[in-house]
């Protein structure tokens, strides 16, 4: 079959990394082809190589046998190439159909958009790949599944016929990325390209064709999907076998940490976020939260933490009643905090890490002295955390967005852990980080788990739940509306009572 | 309730017009309360002043709205009406009227050219431009007042520009033909309520001037230019969401220089107006800081060119009035009218169980009324004061309609998602 992407010898250099290193890739035409390598791997930048975001320093490309140099997006869009970013590029006050045309908008005399012209445009496009969108919706108003699809349809609507996606299932509940799917394999049949970034490796076997591992910058090997498990594609990308989530023995004590009892939340319009929710995390026993983003588990997390207001309800830790206490009272009575956002919320970008690594702690010894910061003291306690965590790192001067998304998260796990939490509350703790991260990750929470730690885990890796967690709620509509054994429960029937589809007999 | 959904559902220019004719029911009602004898508050010169004083503030919005819309907040408008002012008034000078105009809009837009090189070609805080230029610009005009005017603070009485009076309606003429004045006819009858909107109307419509009709027809032509064509589409994108562009191939350094630019453009004709109309000549400090009014009728209006007209003709009216005001009885009667305002805000708090808003906007209607039963005669500070308590009751009672572009005030570096 003829090539529609071929990628020569493609390098790519930034001060001090080598991003992309003499990286081969063939794409044959109307396939799906994943690429699969741990985050840092080169695969985002060879992405945006091939999309015209940054030109390669060597190497060459061609689409559909033609070599191509682009300068910008809008060549590599004309070239038929369209991309879906993971972060999505879409305006959220203007309409769906506005966001379409943009760029190659239909236009009459003196400027003057073709509205009528588009509408049939969007309607020819959606229809004929069946992928359903009302045009002039407000992009706000939207689901996430929704907005993926105007993604798909803006690269379409040009008349592209290789579509990149960038890991595009990171936000997608089980149902949803199954609707991606059937949408994927339509476009196959009607001919297109797809190139499908993702390092979930049972998706990418399920989805891809053919699949290109990328590790340090490197092309390890291509191959095709029904000749390799996932366990030989986790080795392909780092070198070793795929880490589970499972923990081993028991450890769950009688000691009641965490109690939350009847906690409702409301939200600016006074309706219920939370509502009515009752949970109990014992020492040694981590429980999970399932739910679909949006469903109340931030909510939850900020009630129990202190930055949200409550309406009725009491949490209590250790027995004694902290529902009125201030935030840092709560963080000094050994409430820890891996927040879902560690941008927003984790972290403060600019500031070096021993800076962020006394955040929430700064009142304390060893990062504080008599009212002042103790300089000395954070520096060599952030450096045992780096040490103890494995935070790859030069110093920690770094500000902390020189470090990439798992040393971040590390860094955020070294900082609760080591101020020896009662509870510990973690929000997606390994979101958007590598498989290497993944795992030490895992087992510093295990490892915390089997000294008596509680852990509240939110998460919306399915798998990451049922293999760590003692016991899984779900919440649906800010409500408890299941409680599972983690035992005997697989990650389908799971995002059935996470839509609400089901609900737990005895709740 | 019902006629509030009614309401909602009308098309805009009808909603405005319903609003502008209950606010001449309130004022003509107010008036009858007044001791004074003539029908000030709907006076055909209290709407014509309304209009006039409106003119600088309404482009000033407008020029914001480019300038925003692209997502550069442009704080320096206030700095380019100053240029405006003096480079309107030379070129008014030299070569006559059109070319004041033209060369008041250059001079501003150099205003925006600088504010586009500083935020946008070398990512300064958006703020920090603005204040810079708001700084320098009254200095450069100083400056060229003394060199080229041999006067530091003022310049000649410069040329007006032409004015033009509706005919039939407002008794203009056509090619030299007298037309009936009908809405001056029906004025003259004294009915309650019909006569004071006929002449309130016959002051909008006659002698306007030049800038008058320009500002007016900005108006649709900004809501047509900006939401119905390519170039909008594109400006917008770079104020909403700008990474979302480029990663489809539109040029945002382009558009944000664009909108900067027609924003100083706009402010330029602002300040040209006062110093060719307002004023017939250039002064120093003439602005009178109606650049930040006129960003107040930019957020007042929701960052759209209908909604920046009506914040300029209410924020045009307390200078209209108090203009003819010498015993300060109109202005203190708009007291009274504020006071109605306040409380009608409140029973639309209450419609929405909105109870602390309800308190608020009650007590402030309260003391407002009080103020008017107590006093004789309104401060002369009022008028000017008015704009910003009118926004920052608007940010209290209804900010969380305000619809700001969202990436409004971010620095953009191309290639930076």
């Amino acid at each position: 079959m003829a090539l529609a992407i071929e990628l020569i010898d493609i390098t790519k250099r930034f001060p001090g990394v080598l991003a992309n290193d003499r990286v081969n890739l063939s794409v044959e035409a109307g396939e799906i082809h994943a690429i699969c390598g741990e985050n840092g791997a080169g695969k985002s930048t060879l992405m945006k190589i091939l999309y015209g975001m940054q030109p390669p320093d060597e190497g060459k490309m061609l689409v559909n046998g033609k070599e191509v140099n682009f300068a910008s997006p809008s060549e590599a869009i004309d070239a038929g190439i369209g991309m879906v970013h993971q972060h999505f590029m879409l305006a959220d006050n203007l309409s769906v159909l506005e966001n379409v045309i943009l760029g190659s908008e239909p236009v009459m005399s003196g400027g003057r958009i073709d509205f009528n012209e588009a509408h049939r445009h969007l309607a020819e496009v959606a229809d004929s790949y069946g992928l359903d969108v009302e045009a002039d919706d407000l992009v706000e108003s939207l689901e996430v599944g929704e907005r993926q699809r105007v993604e798909i349809i803006k690269v379409l609507y040009r008349g592209g016929e290789i579509l990149i996606l960038d890991e595009p299932t990171a936000v997608l509940v089980p149902q949803e990325v199954e609707e991606l799917f059937r949408n994927l394999r339509e476009l196959k049949a009607r001919g297109s390209t797809i190139i499908f970034i993702d390092h979930k490796l049972l998706e990418v076997l399920e989805i891809a064709d053919s699949i290109t591992v990328l590790r340090q910058g490197r092309t390890v090997a291509t191959v095709k999907a029904e000749d390799v498990t996932a366990a030989d594609l986790a080795e392909l990308m780092v070198g070793s076998e795929l880490p589970s989530p499972e923990t081993t023995e028991n450890t769950v004590t009688d000691t009641v940490a965490l109690e939350v009892t009847g906690l409702t939340v409301l939200d600016e319009d006074k309706r219920p976020s939370v509502s009515n929710v009752s949970l109990r995390v014992r020492k040694g026993e981590i429980v999970g939260i399932a739910g679909v983003e949006g469903n109340g588990q931030g909510e939850l997390i900020d009630a129990i933490v202190g930055t949200a207001d409550i309406s009725t309800g009491s949490i209590s830790l250790l027995g004694e009643d902290i529902t009125n206490w201030e935030v840092r009272a709560r963080r000094e009575a050994g409430i820890g905090l891996v927040p879902q956002d560690r941008h927003h919320e984790g972290l403060l970008l600019s500031a070096p890490l021993w800076e962020n690594a006394a955040l929430g702690h700064q009142t304390q010894v060893p990062f504080s002295k008599r009212g002042w910061i103790d300089r000395a003291g954070s520096k060599a306690q952030t450096e045992r955390i780096v040490e103890e965590f494995g935070v790859r790192t030069p110093n920690v001067e770094v500000a902390s967005y020189a470090l990439s998304g798992g040393n971040q998260q590390k860094l955020i796990i070294g900082r609760e852990m080591t101020a020896n939490p009662v509870v510990l509350i973690a929000a997606h703790p390994t979101r958007g980080i590598d498989v290497g991260a993944q795992a030490a990750v895992w087992q510093s929470i295990r490892d915390a788990r089997a000294e008596g730690l509680a852990t509240m885990l939110i998460s919306a890796d399915l798998d990451e739940l049922i293999g760590l967690s003692d016991t899984i709620l779900v919440m649906f509509h800010g409500e408890i509306v299941a409680e599972l054994d983690p035992a005997s429960i697989t990650p389908r029937d799971l995002g059935s009572y996470m839509t609400g589809a089901a609900r737990s007999e005895d709740n | 309730m019902k006629a509030l959904e009614a309401l909602n559902r009308m098309p805009a220019w009808a909603r405005y017009m319903i609003y502008a004719l209950i606010g001449i029911l309130v004022l003509t009602v107010v008036e009858s309360f007044e001791s004074g004898d003539v029908s000030r508050l709907t006076a055909d010169t209290a709407s014509r002043a309304m209009l006039k004083w409106s003119v600088p503030i309404l482009l000033a919005g407008l020029g914001g709205l480019y300038s925003e819309r692209a997502g550069v907040v442009n704080i320096g408008l206030e700095g380019m009406m100053i240029l405006g002012t003096w480079f309107g008034a030379w070129g008014a000078l030299e070569w006559g009227p059109t070319a004041g105009i033209i060369i008041g809009m250059a001079g501003g837009a150099i205003g925006g050219l600088i504010h586009a090189i500083a935020t946008v070609g070398f990512g300064v805080d958006h703020i920090i431009s603005g204040v810079a230029i708001n700084i320098m610009a009254p200095g450069a005009t100083t400056f060229l007042s003394s060199e080229v005017f041999g006067n530091r603070t003022q310049s000649p009485n410069v040329p007006g520009v032409g004015q033009f009076t509706m005919p039939v309606l407002a008794g203009g003429d056509i090619f030299g033909l007298e037309t009936p004045d009908i809405l001056g006819s029906i004025a003259d009858q004294e009915i309650f309520y019909l006569s004071d909107i006929a002449n309130f109307s016959r002051g909008l419509m006659s002698e306007m001037s030049l800038f008058t009709v320009m500002a007016l027809a900005l108006v649709p032509i900004t809501a047509w230019a900006v939401w119905r064509t390519r170039f909008g589409l594109r400006l917008r994108i770079a104020g909403e969401a700008p990474y979302a562009g480029e990663s489809l191939g539109v040029d945002i350094i382009k558009r944000k220089y664009q909108g900067v630019i027609i924003s100083g453009a706009l402010a330029g004709l602002a300040g040209a107006s006062i110093s060719m109309e307002l004023a017939d000549f250039y002064q120093e400090g003439q602005t009178q800081g109606r650049g930040f009014i006129g960003l107040a009728a930019l957020i007042f209006g929701n960052w759209k060119p209908q909604g920046i007209l009506a914040a300029a003709l209410l924020f045009g009216y307390p200078f209209g009035v108090s203009l003819r005001d010498l015993d300060g009885s109109s202005t203190h009667a708009l007291l009274l009218v504020v006071a109605l305002g306040l409380a009608a805000v409140a029973v639309w708090a209450w419609t929405r169980n909105a109870k602390s808003d309800v308190i608020l906007a009650g007590s402030f209607s309260l003391g407002m009324f009080v103020w008017y039963l107590l006093s004789d005669t309104a401060p002369d500070w009022l008028p000017n004061t008015m704009p910003y308590v009118i926004v920052l009751l608007v940010l209290v009672f209804a900010a969380q309609r305000l619809r700001m572009p969202a990436a409004d005030g971010l620095v953009y570096r191309k290639g930076g998602s």
